[in-house]
């Protein structure tokens, strides 16, 4: 291998294994391409606000004199911003090394000589594909008014109208939904070519010797025949004779029978893609969700645990084989999916990060058979997300344990063991009742300590809790994953630990403002 | 006085739930079931019972001042049913019943159930908890079910003197064994948190009935000193 050929594989490898590298391009096709990225939304707004002071500017300029540094702003700011974006744009499409070290890789793994113009062949080839790509020619277009000579030709400023296509997902949406009726409105133009067509020529026959007919060449038979089929219908220019008005009322039948299967064609495409568009809606506005709970199943229980966290204003979203519980689900006001949660592929679909953005998954079903396989799925995608599942029926608790469920939900041994504390301490019941319920007025909070409370309180009688009429029911040891009740007062307050605390809502919150408020001092 | 008797209407998991719970807390539980499932269960015969007996049977087994009765049945209408027909032969009968949802359950408070637990509800309230606030959810519920050395009692005041007029807010619990006190229930069976303001400006009077939670033998001790366990009359007692 020459010299030069060595150089470039060597410093193929070398791009390809920096990091540095890697992240920086990563970030700009994230920020360019990626709709999920969290920072591409303000970007296409930046963008989208150049593009429309450019347009103000353009017709600002159409009957004004316009101010120097607004014609500086708008040829050499702004088509700088454009044509760096193009730059990152092309770029980002494929990887030079990579492609130079496949084709290095394979070479070598056949035993054969390097063929470095193979590799570059390969590049030019994705290279020129982004830059024929429609998108990528309205991008340039959209330069263009940057270059001094071609200023002069205003109409290349309309190209960034048309760069707006690549930030509006609405655009995008609307083509996608249309693109699917593809072979209908072809045979809809080819028919509506073929009336324009006939039509141009039958009123050119009839009405060119009329001298006093304004359709007078092959253009005008063509214009009349367009403002007629399309049912504009100016009225500037119409057949005289009684032959061309016969022509006339063909076109006007045919255009609006055109123009009835064009809307069909349109209702019809949106009717059948409306879910879907919804679907992809839905599923990138989760992916932006923070933090939320994931509920299988949406039946009694399910319903009335979503209200509950939602009061609680915790994010959760309801996946569901059955369509009629899913249409519930939306009808409450939930994100809700028709997926399966048995079902790997609809973890999948939903790209989120189980890790980070999902809390719990709760498998709510009335089914024991059901929830063991959403069990089973959700723990063989991840080995650590905390999963809470219903038990109907005490034989299979053995089998939610084993599917990896970290907390069991029997309803009928809740109500036995209810019962017996009714029946055997209704006051004491009631008052540990009230303390959960979110009703109440007492209740019981769990404060953690943080970094930020630790500087400034180290001991348990520090927290000073009697000042704001709290009882310190006790101390969660998360280092221990053990519960101190009724603590000492000097007991040490270590970070993570959770102290529980009685009383009323109000000093609760008071209390815990007090915490951080005293570490800010 | 402590109900002696329960009834339990309806033969299910959440009846068999209920009996195995109670069945140390009764001298004598019956149970009664729809259909002739099985003959008996865990030892307790199965009587079979109609919605539209006159209770001629059931009457004689109960001094309705001292029986509780559980209405189990799966069906929402036909455990309302059985509430009301319960109520309109037994004035004073403590009936504690069963619903799915919460139609159902303020149905059965119109059919006079003196206690209704809403299973869909209770239930989900429990989750909901657990995902809110897991740690306090888990020491509540060890406290208040699960065999563990915390416990809960409500403690009936029997020499409040020993107080000397201090006022419940002020009191040094922990002197007290290292008990928690949570609340006070006075003889009008008006609730206080123990901070509360009333708390503050009422002292504490023979017959106040104290919540405390604490260590099983702290507990003890503590009634020993002020008091003893109060078993609340069903009779009188108002959810």
């Amino acid at each position: 291998m020459n010299l030069l050929k060595r150089f470039i594989v060597d410093s193929a490898y070398a791009v390809q294994t920096s990091k540095g590298y890697q992240k920086r391009k990563r970030f700009f096709y994230n920020l360019l391409e990626n709709g999920e990225n969290r920072y591409k939304k303000y970007f296409d707004t930046v963008m989208i606000t150049l593009i429309f002071v450019s347009i103000a500017i353009l017709i600002r300029e159409v009957k004004h004199e316009l101010p120097f540094h607004l014609v500086f702003f708008n040829s050499y700011v702004i088509s700088i911003i454009f044509f760096i974006e193009y730059l990152l744009r092309f770029w980002v499409y494929g990887s030079v090394s990579q492609a130079i070290i496949k084709r290095y890789e394979y070479d070598t793994y056949l035993g054969r000589k390097f063929k470095l113009h193979k590799a570059l062949r390969n590049i030019l080839r994705f290279k020129l594909a982004y830059i024929f790509s429609p998108r990528a020619i309205v991008d340039l277009l959209a330069v263009l008014p940057f270059f001094h000579e071609l200023r002069l030709l205003r109409i290349f400023i309309l190209f960034r109208v048309f760069k707006l296509f690549r930030y509006t997902q609405s655009f995008q949406t609307m083509a996608s939904v249309l693109a699917t009726k593809k072979f209908e409105f072809f045979t809809l133009a080819m028919f509506a070519a073929m009336v324009v067509f006939v039509s141009s020529i039958l009123i050119y026959v009839m009405e060119a010797n009329n001298t006093a007919s304004p359709i007078d060449s092959l253009y005008e038979a063509f214009y009349w025949s367009i403002v007629t089929i399309s049912t504009v219908g100016y009225g500037d220019m119409v057949p005289l004779s009684d032959e061309g008005r016969f022509v006339a009322m063909l076109v006007i039948i045919s255009g609006i029978s055109v123009l009835a299967f064009t809307t069909s064609l349109f209702v019809s495409a949106f009717t059948e893609k409306l879910d879907e568009i919804r679907e992809v809606k839905t599923i990138e506005n989760i992916s932006k969700i923070n933090k939320f709970y994931i509920i299988c199943g949406y039946q009694e229980v399910a319903r009335e645990v979503a209200f509950s966290l939602v009061q609680k204003h915790k994010n959760l979203i309801i996946l569901d084989e059955d369509e009629k519980r899913i249409e519930n689900a939306k009808n409450d006001g939930f994100i809700a999916l028709n997926y399966n949660p048995g079902s790997v592929e609809s973890y999948e679909k939903l790209h989120v990060n189980i890790n980070t953005q999902v809390q719990a998954v709760l498998c709510l079903m009335e089914d024991d058979v059901e929830n063991v396989y959403t069990a089973l799925t959700v723990r063989s995608i991840n080995k650590d997300i905390d999963i809470l599942s219903l038990l109907m029926n005490e034989a299979n608790r053995k089998k939610l344990t084993y599917a990896g469920v970290n907390e069991i939900i029997y309803p009928q041994e809740l109500v036995g063991m209810i019962v017996k504390e009714l029946v055997g301490q209704p006051v004491a019941f009631e008052a540990i009742h009230e303390l959960r319920s979110e009703n109440s007025t007492i209740n019981i909070h769990e404060i953690v300590i943080s970094k930020r409370v630790l500087e400034n309180y180290a001991l348990v009688s520090e927290l000073e809790n009697q000042r704001y009429r709290l009882v310190l029911l006790g101390i969660y040891k998360n280092r221990y994953k053990k519960f101190y009740f009724n603590p000492l007062d000097d007991t040490l307050l270590e970070e993570g630990d959770y102290v529980l605390m009685i009383g009323n809502k109000v000093f609760l919150k008071e209390f815990e403002t007090h915490l951080n408020k005293k570490s800010e001092s | 006085m402590k109900n002696v008797t329960a009834f339990v209407f309806g033969f299910n998991n959440y009846a068999t739930e209920i009996i195995d719970n109670i069945v140390t807390e009764y001298k004598q539980v019956y149970l009664f079931s729809l259909d002739k499932v099985q003959k008996e269960y865990k030892g307790k015969t199965i009587h079979v019972f109609d919605l539209d007996d006159e209770w001629n049977e059931i009457e004689t087994l109960m001094d309705t001042e001292e029986t509780i009765a559980f209405c189990t049945l799966e069906d929402d209408a036909t455990n309302i049913f059985l509430t009301i027909s319960l109520r309109a032969s037994f004035a004073h009968l403590v009936i504690v019943s069963l619903a799915k949802d919460k139609e159902s359950a303020n149905k059965l408070e119109m059919a006079g159930a003196n206690k209704v637990i809403p299973i869909v509800k209770t239930t989900a309230d429990i989750i909901s908890n657990m995902m809110n606030r897991p740690i306090a959810t888990k020491v509540l519920h060890n406290i208040l079910y699960e065999e563990s050395d915390l416990k809960i009692a409500q403690i009936s005041v029997q020499n409040a003197e020993k107080f000397h007029g201090e006022f419940p807010a002020d009191i040094d619990w922990s002197r007290y064994h290292g008990i928690i006190v949570l609340s006070i229930i006075h003889e009008d069976m008006s609730k206080e948190f123990i901070y509360s303001s009333q708390t503050k400006h009422k002292a504490l009077v023979d017959g106040d009935i104290l919540v405390v939670t604490g260590y099983e033998a702290d507990i003890l001790e503590f009634e020993k000193t002020i008091g003893r366990r109060h078993y609340v009359d069903w009779g009188n007692w108002s959810w």
